[in-house]
C-alpha cells in the first residue's frame, strides 16, 4: 500500500466519477418530468371521466364541463360558438373579453372533433393537462389547475454514492496488486444502480460497462499515461485550450450537428431518420436529366468550373499586377497598390449589390458601355454563360487583390543579387521568371491556392446577391443550392445538410490533394 | 490585454443583456416609413392608455421576415404578435405556430372587415388573424406619357410602337414573376392552385405565358426587371405604366404625374386580369405569453377608427368598410385599390404553393427570353414543384 | 526585369495595364460615390461616373434616421457594428495568438490533429452551420444578443488566424526563444515579450482579417438578432435594398460610411499585409 497508489485510484474515480453522475443526474430529471407528466395526464383523464359522470372531480380542475357542439356564425363558417355545462350552469364560450381559461376548453372541444378522447399535457409549457372524453351530449373536458409537483434531486443518495465510490476504490487501492483496479471498477459500478432505478437497464449495463473499463485501464496504466502526458504538456495545452474549448463548443458541436442532420428529414418541425435517402436523392439525380440544375452533377459541374475559373483569374491577374508592382523604376508604387487593394477593403456583399446593379437589365452601366462601344446590350441573367460570366466577373474584382498581396509577399523574398546575377549571365526575362520567380511563387501562392479555392467554393454572397441563381438555378453553385434547399424548398433542412456534408468531403478531398501538391511546408521544416 | 478583453466583455454584456419587458405584448412587423409611423402611432396611444399592459413594436427587414418567424416562434424567442399577409398561413398551421382565434370573435367584431379580406386569413376552418390592410396589383399610369389608359390588352400591345420609338417601355413589370404574372394568369382563366394541388401546365396557364413573351417580344414590357427596377424606369419616364402596389407610391419622387387605375381586360378572354388579393392580417403566436391582452392589442388595432388613422396615415388600403370617410374616403389613390379589389383572385394559402414560386420564375424567366416554349417550361416547372414538394407539401 | 531603364515598350505596357487594372478596380467605387452624392432613390441609368447634382441628402436622410425609440438609428447600428467588429477581433487575436503558439513552438501529442481540424471545419459552409448555431445560441440564451454574435464570428475566424499566425510564428528565428530560456523567462514570459512584439505584422493581418469577418457579415446577423436596435451595419444596409422597394442614395451613402473604416485599416496595415500573409510559407 501507497499513497500514491491512493491518489491514482482517487483521481482516476474522481475524474470519471464526475462524468458519470453528470449523466446520471440528467437521466434522474428526465425520468421525473416524464413521472410528474403522467401524473398530470392521468389526474386530467379521471376529472374527465368524473365529470362525464355527472360526478364532481376529485382532483383541482382550473376548469372542467361538458361542451356542447359547435354553431357556425351565418356569415363565416368558420366562426363558430360553443356552449359549455358545468357545475354551476351553461355558459357560453368565447367573446371578445373571454377568461382565458375557456379558451383552453373551447380549443380542447375542437380538436376533440377532430382526433376523438385524448388526453395530454397543454402546450402552454405551464405543466397543466387536459383530457376530453365522449358523452353523448358532446365531449367531457377538465383541465388540471396546476402542474403536479416534482421529485426534488436526491441529494443525499448522490453523497452516499459518492462515498460508497470514493471507499471502495480507496480500499481497493489499499489492498494493492490487483485490487485497485478491481477496487476503481467496483467503486465507479455502484452508479450503475441509479442508472438501472432512473434509466432501465440498458443504461445501468452502460455504466457498468464503463466502470470496468476504467477498472481495467486503471489496472494496466492507462489512465496513468494519459495523465503523465497531460501534466508533461500542460503549457502547450494550456495556451491552446481557450481556443479549443471555443472551437469545441461554437464550431465543432454545430459541425457535428449539421453532418448529423443529413440522415434526417424535416417536415414542419418533425425530424424523421430516413438514413442515407438524402444522399442517395442527391447521388443518384433524383430522376431529372444531367443538364438540369436539380441535379446534384450539374451543380457540381457550375461548381468546378466556377472555382476553377476564379482561382485562375485571381492568381493570373494578381501575380501579373503584382510583378508590374516589383518593377524597379515604376514610380508611385505604393499609391498604385492601395488603389489596387480598394476593391478588397469594400464589403463583399456591398461590391455584390454593386454589381448586380451595373448589370442590372437593359440600362445598367455594364451594358450603357456596351452601347457606348457600339456593341449590342446584353440581357445578363437570361442565359447560362452571360449570368456565369457576370458572377466570375463580380468574384474576380473583389478576390485579384487577395492573390496580387501574396504574390507581392513572395516576390519581396527574391534576394536582388540573384536577379542582378542572372541578367548579368544574360538570361531571358523567361528563363529568369522560370528559374527565379517561379520557384519563389510557388511556396507562398501553394497555400493560398488552396485557400482561395476554398473560399471561392463556399463564395454565398456573390452567387446568392449577382445572379440569386438566374436563369432558373442553372447559375447556383453548391452551397446556394444547399441554402434553397433548406430556405427556399420547403424547409427540407435535411437535404441541405447532406449537401453541407457532401460539400464538405469534397474540400477535405482537394485539401488532401493541395497539400500533396504543394508538398507540406509542415514537414519540411525543422 | 486581459483587462482589456474583460472591458470589452463587460460592454458586451451591457449592450447584449437589456432584455425587454416581459410584461409587455411584443408585435413584430416588417413595416417601414409611413406604415412605419401610423402603426407607431397607435402603438404609441395604446401604451398612453394602458400603461400596465404596454405594447412593444420590433420592426424587421422585409427580406427572411418570414423565415425569422418560422425559426424564432418554435424556440420560443418569437413575437405575441406579429403582421404578415396570409401566403404562409398553411406552412405555419401545420407546424402549429399560430394560434386560431375564431374564439374571441364575435358577428360583431368580424363584421367591422370585408368578408374576403376576413376569409383570406382562415383556413382549414379556423380564423387565424385579423386583417390590416389588403394589398393587390394596380396599374400605375404616368399622366405625361399616356393620355388614356389602356382598357384592354390590346390597346395595351397597341402602344408600344408610338411609345417605342420615343424610347419608352409602355409597361414595366417584374416579367418573371409569378405574383406579377398572376394577373394574366386569372385573366386567361388559369390558376396556379386548385385547393392543396398545384396546377401549372394548363392550356389558361400556357396561353398567359405566350401573351407574357408575346409582350416582350414586342417591346411592350422590358425584359428583366425586378420591382426596384420597375421603380426607377416609371420615375426615370423609361415606363409609361408600371403594374405594381400600395408599396410603390412610396418610390414614386415628387413631380412625376401620375395616376393608379384598374388593370385591363384581357382582349383573349374578355376577363379582366386578375392579381392576387392579399390580406395582411395581425397574428397571434401559438407560444404567445399573454394571448388575453395579445387579443385585446389585435382587437383594439383594428377598429374602424384605428383603420381610418392608417389609411390617412399611411395610404393602406384597409379592409374596413366603415373606415373610409373623411380624408380616407376621398384618396383616389385608395379608391383606385379598391376598385382593382372587385377583380382579384385570394392569394393561395396551401403549403404546397411555396413550392410554386421558384419553379415558375424560371419557367417564365425562360418563356419571355424565348429559351423555352411556354408549354415545355411550365411542364417542367410543374415537375420541379412535384420535387420540392415531395416531403414539404405531403400533408 | 529589373533593369535600371526600361525599354519603352514594356513601360508602356506595364503603366497602360495597371492603369485599365486601377481603372477596373475604382470604377464600381466611384459609381457608389457618385449615387451617394446624387439626388434620387434609384440606381443611376447611366455609365458615367460623375454626378449632374450633387446632394448631401441621402447622408442627411442616414444619419438623421430615428429608430423606434427616437434614437439615431444610423448611429446606433454603427456603435453595434464597432463593438461586434472590435471584441470579435480581440477575442480572435487573443484566442489565435496562444493557439498559434502552442502550435508552432511545442510538440505535443495531439498536434497533428488539432492542426487539422483547424483547417478542416472551416470547409462546411457557414451559411448550413446557421441551423444548429441557432440552436445552441437559443440553449445558451445568446439569441438576440450582440454576445451571441461576437462568439460566433471570433470562432469562426479563428482557424485562418491561426495558421496565418502559426505560419508567421514558425518564421520567427529559433535561437531567440533559446536564448530567452537560457535566460530563465517562463514560456508565457516569452510569449508576451518576444513573440508577441516580433509577431505585430502577422498580428496585423489576422486581425484586420477577424474585423472585416464581422463588420461585413449579415446572413448570421439578421438571423440572430430580432431587435432593430441591435441590427449590424451590414443587416442595415442590406435591408435597404430590398426585392420590392430599394433606395440606391440610402444604401450608397451608408457603404460609402461602411466601407471608410475597413479602407482606413487597409491603409493603415498595407505595409504589413504584404508580409503578414505569407512570412511562414515562403521562408520554408
Amino acid at each position: 500500500m501507497s499513497r500514491v497508489d491512493l491518489r491514482r485510484a482517487l483521481r482516476d474515480v474522481a475524474v470519471i466519477g464526475a462524468l458519470l453522475s453528470v449523466g446520471v443526474l440528467a437521466v434522474f430529471v428526465r425520468a421525473r418530468n416524464l413521472d410528474a407528466t403522467a401524473a398530470s395526464v392521468r389526474h386530467a383523464r379521471a376529472a374527465a371521466i368524473a365529470v362525464a359522470a355527472g360526478d364532481a372531480p376529485v382532483v383541482a380542475t382550473a376548469a372542467a364541463g361538458v361542451v356542447g357542439p359547435p354553431r357556425q356564425s351565418p356569415r363565416h363558417d368558420f366562426l363558430r360558438r360553443r356552449t359549455v355545462m358545468t357545475a354551476t350552469g351553461p355558459r357560453p364560450l368565447g367573446g371578445p373579453t373571454a377568461p382565458a381559461v375557456d379558451k383552453l376548453l373551447y380549443d380542447a372541444a375542437g380538436r376533440f372533433d377532430r382526433d376523438g378522447a385524448f388526453a395530454g399535457l397543454l402546450s402552454d409549457g405551464t405543466g397543466r393537462a387536459v383530457a376530453a372524453v365522449a358523452t353523448p351530449r358532446g365531449p367531457a373536458i377538465a383541465i388540471t389547475a396546476a402542474a403536479e409537483p416534482r421529485a426534488p434531486l436526491p441529494w443525499l443518495a448522490v453523497l452516499g454514492l459518492i462515498g460508497v465510490t470514493l471507499v471502495v476504490a480507496g480500499a481497493g487501492a489499499s489492498l494493492g496488486g490487483r485490487a485497485r483496479g478491481v477496487g476503481v471498477g467496483l467503486g465507479l459500478a455502484a452508479w450503475a444502480l441509479p442508472a438501472t432505478a432512473w434509466g432501465g437497464w440498458p443504461l445501468g449495463l452502460a455504466v457498468a460497462a464503463v466502470a470496468a473499463a476504467a477498472g481495467w485501464a486503471h489496472a494496466v496504466g492507462a489512465t496513468d499515461r494519459v495523465g503523465a502526458s497531460v501534466r508533461a504538456h500542460r503549457v502547450a495545452l494550456s495556451f491552446l485550450g481557450p481556443a479549443g474549448v471555443a472551437m469545441i463548443v461554437l464550431v465543432v458541436v454545430p459541425f457535428a450537428v449539421g453532418l448529423a442532420l443529413g440522415f434526417y428529414d424535416h417536415h414542419h418541425g418533425t425530424w424523421t431518420f430516413v438514413g442515407l435517402d438524402n444522399f442517395r436523392r442527391i447521388l443518384s439525380g433524383d430522376g431529372h436529366g444531367l443538364s438540369d440544375p436539380l441535379n446534384f452533377w450539374f451543380i457540381l459541374g457550375v461548381t468546378l468550373a466556377w472555382t476553377f475559373v476564379n482561382v485562375v483569374l485571381h492568381v493570373g491577374i494578381g501575380t501579373l499586377l503584382a510583378l508590374a508592382l516589383r518593377q524597379r523604376w515604376l514610380k508611385a508604387k505604393g499609391l498604385w497598390r492601395v488603389l489596387l487593394i480598394v476593391p478588397w477593403a469594400v464589403p463583399n456583399y456591398i461590391t455584390a449589390l454593386i454589381w448586380k446593379g451595373m448589370f442590372a437589365g437593359e440600362y445598367g452601366a455594364v451594358n450603357s458601355i456596351l452601347a457606348g462601344l457600339g456593341l449590342d446590350r446584353v440581357s445578363w441573367f437570361s442565359s447560362w454563360a452571360t449570368a456565369f460570366s457576370a458572377n466570375v466577373t463580380t468574384n474576380t474584382w473583389l478576390g485579384f487583390p487577395f492573390m496580387m498581396v501574396v504574390a507581392l509577399g513572395a516576390l519581396e523574398s527574391i534576394p536582388r543579387e540573384l536577379e542582378e546575377a542572372a541578367e548579368v549571365d544574360g538570361a531571358t526575362a523567361w528563363q529568369r521568371f522560370r528559374e527565379i520567380t517561379l520557384p519563389h511563387l510557388r511556396p507562398a501562392l501553394g497555400p493560398a491556392i488552396v485557400l482561395g479555392s476554398i473560399w471561392t467554393f463556399n463564395m454565398f454572397n456573390v452567387i446568392e446577391l449577382v445572379s440569386g441563381g438566374k436563369p432558373g438555378g442553372s447559375t447556383d453553385i453548391l452551397v446556394t443550392d444547399a441554402y434553397r434547399w433548406a430556405f427556399e424548398r420547403g424547409e427540407q433542412y435535411g437535404m441541405a445538410a447532406a449537401l453541407g456534408t457532401l460539400i464538405f468531403l469534397l474540400l477535405l478531398g482537394w485539401t488532401l490533394i493541395g497539400r500533396a501538391l504543394t508538398r507540406g511546408d509542415e514537414e519540411a521544416r525543422p | 490585454m486581459s483587462r482589456a478583453v474583460a472591458g470589452v466583455a463587460a460592454l458586451v454584456a451591457l449592450v447584449g443583456g437589456c432584455r425587454r419587458d416581459d410584461a409587455a405584448v411584443t408585435l413584430w412587423h416588417a413595416y417601414t416609413k409611413d406604415e412605419r409611423a401610423a402603426l407607431e402611432a397607435q402603438a404609441e396611444a395604446w401604451n398612453q392608455d394602458h400603461p400596465e399592459q404596454r405594447v412593444e413594436l420590433v420592426a424587421m427587414p422585409y427580406d427572411g421576415f418570414g423565415d425569422k418567424l418560422t425559426s424564432a416562434i418554435p424556440n420560443g424567442n418569437g413575437p405575441d404578435l406579429f403582421i404578415y399577409s396570409q401566403d404562409r398561413l398553411g406552412d405555419w398551421t401545420a407546424a402549429g405556430l399560430l394560434e386560431p382565434i375564431e374564439f374571441w370573435i364575435d358577428d360583431a367584431t368580424a363584421g367591422r372587415f370585408t368578408a374576403e379580406a376576413l376569409a383570406g386569413l382562415a383556413y382549414h376552418g379556423s380564423l387565424w388573424g385579423l386583417p390590416v390592410a389588403v394589398k393587390s396589383l394596380a396599374l400605375f399610369v404616368r399622366t405625361d406619357l399616356v393620355s388614356t389608359p389602356p382598357t384592354t390588352t390590346d390597346a395595351l400591345v397597341a402602344m408600344a410602337p408610338t411609345l417605342r420609338a420615343r424610347g419608352v417601355y409602355p409597361l414595366a413589370y417584374p416579367v418573371d414573376d409569378l405574383y406579377a404574372h398572376a394577373p394574366w394568369l386569372h385573366g386567361f382563366g388559369g390558376a396556379a392552385m386548385d385547393g392543396d394541388t398545384p396546377t401549372i401546365a394548363t392550356a389558361p396557364a400556357v396561353a398567359a405565358a405566350a401573351f407574357a413573351r408575346e409582350l416582350v417580344a414586342r417591346e411592350v414590357v422590358p425584359r428583366d426587371v425586378d420591382g426596384a427596377l420597375t421603380a426607377t424606369l416609371f420615375a426615370e419616364g423609361k415606363a409609361a405604366m408600371a403594374m405594381s402596389g400600395p408599396w410603390f407610391v412610396a418610390d414614386i419622387p415628387a413631380g412625376v404625374p401620375y395616376v393608379i387605375t384598374t388593370l385591363p381586360v384581357v382582349s383573349a378572354t374578355g376577363r379582366p386580369a386578375a392579381p392576387y388579393l392579399g390580406a395582411e392580417g395581425i397574428l397571434m403566436s401559438a407560444r404567445a405569453g399573454d394571448k388575453d391582452a395579445a387579443i385585446a392589442v389585435a382587437l383594439a388595432f383594428t377598429t374602424d377608427a384605428a383603420a381610418r388613422r392608417r389609411a390617412e396615415r399611411a395610404h393602406q388600403v384597409v379592409p374596413n368598410p366603415g373606415a373610409y370617410v373623411g380624408d380616407a374616403g376621398r384618396d383616389a389613390n385608395l379608391a383606385a385599390f379598391r376598385r382593382q379589389l372587385d377583380d382579384t383572385v385570394a392569394m393561395p394559402v396551401s403549403p404546397a404553393m411555396r413550392a410554386v414560386w421558384t419553379p415558375y420564375k424560371n419557367a417564365l424567366g425562360q418563356i419571355v427570353t424565348g429559351a423555352a416554349t411556354p408549354a415545355a417550361a411550365l411542364e417542367r416547372a410543374a415537375r420541379d414543384i412535384a420535387t420540392y414538394a415531395r416531403t414539404a407539401g405531403g400533408s | 526585369m529589373s533593369a535600371r531603364r526600361p525599354r519603352l515598350a514594356v513601360a508602356l505596357g506595364v503603366h497602360v495595364g495597371l492603369a485599365a487594372a486601377t481603372l477596373a478596380a475604382l470604377y464600381p467605387v466611384m459609381l457608389v460615390v457618385k449615387k451617394a452624392f446624387e439626388p434620387g432613390r434609384q440606381f443611376a441609368l447611366s455609365a458615367s461616373p460623375v454626378p449632374h447634382h450633387l446632394t448631401l441628402d441621402h447622408f442627411r436622410d442616414l444619419l438623421g434616421a430615428r429608430g423606434s425609440h427616437g434614437e439615431l438609428a444610423f448611429l446606433h447600428h454603427t456603435l453595434a457594428s464597432l463593438i461586434v467588429a472590435i471584441a470579435t477581433t480581440v477575442i480572435g487575436i487573443a484566442l489565435s495568438c496562444t493557439a498559434a503558439y502552442a502550435l508552432s513552438r511545442f510538440r505535443f501529442p495531439g498536434r497533428k490533429a488539432a492542426l487539422t481540424s483547424f483547417l478542416v471545419v472551416q470547409m462546411f459552409p457557414a451559411s448550413l452551420l446557421m441551423i444548429p448555431l441557432y440552436v445552441l445560441l437559443h440553449a445558451l440564451g445568446l439569441l438576440n444578443s450582440l454576445t451571441g454574435l461576437i462568439l460566433v464570428y471570433s470562432t469562426t475566424a479563428i482557424p485562418f488566424c491561426v495558421w496565418t499566425l502559426k505560419g508567421y510564428f514558425d518564421s520567427l528565428p529559433r535561437e531567440l526563444f533559446e536564448a530567452a530560456r537560457v535566460d530563465g523567462a517562463g514560456p508565457l514570459r516569452i510569449f508576451w515579450t518576444i513573440v508577441l512584439p516580433l509577431a505585430r505584422p502577422g498580428i496585423a493581418v489576422t486581425g484586420l482579417f477577424s474585423f472585416m469577418t464581422a463588420w461585413n457579415e449579415y446572413i448570421l446577423a439578421s438571423t440572430f438578432l430580432t431587435d432593430e436596435g441591435k441590427y449590424t451595419l451590414p443587416v442595415m444596409l442590406k435591408s435597404s435594398v430590398g426585392q420590392f422597394s430599394a433606395d440606391w442614395g440610402l444604401f450608397a451613402a451608408g457603404a460609402l460610411i461602411t466601407s471608410l473604416p475597413v479602407m482606413a485599416l487597409f491603409y493603415v496595415l498595407q505595409k504589413y499585409l504584404v508580409g503578414g500573409l505569407t512570412a511562414g510559407a515562403v521562408k520554408g
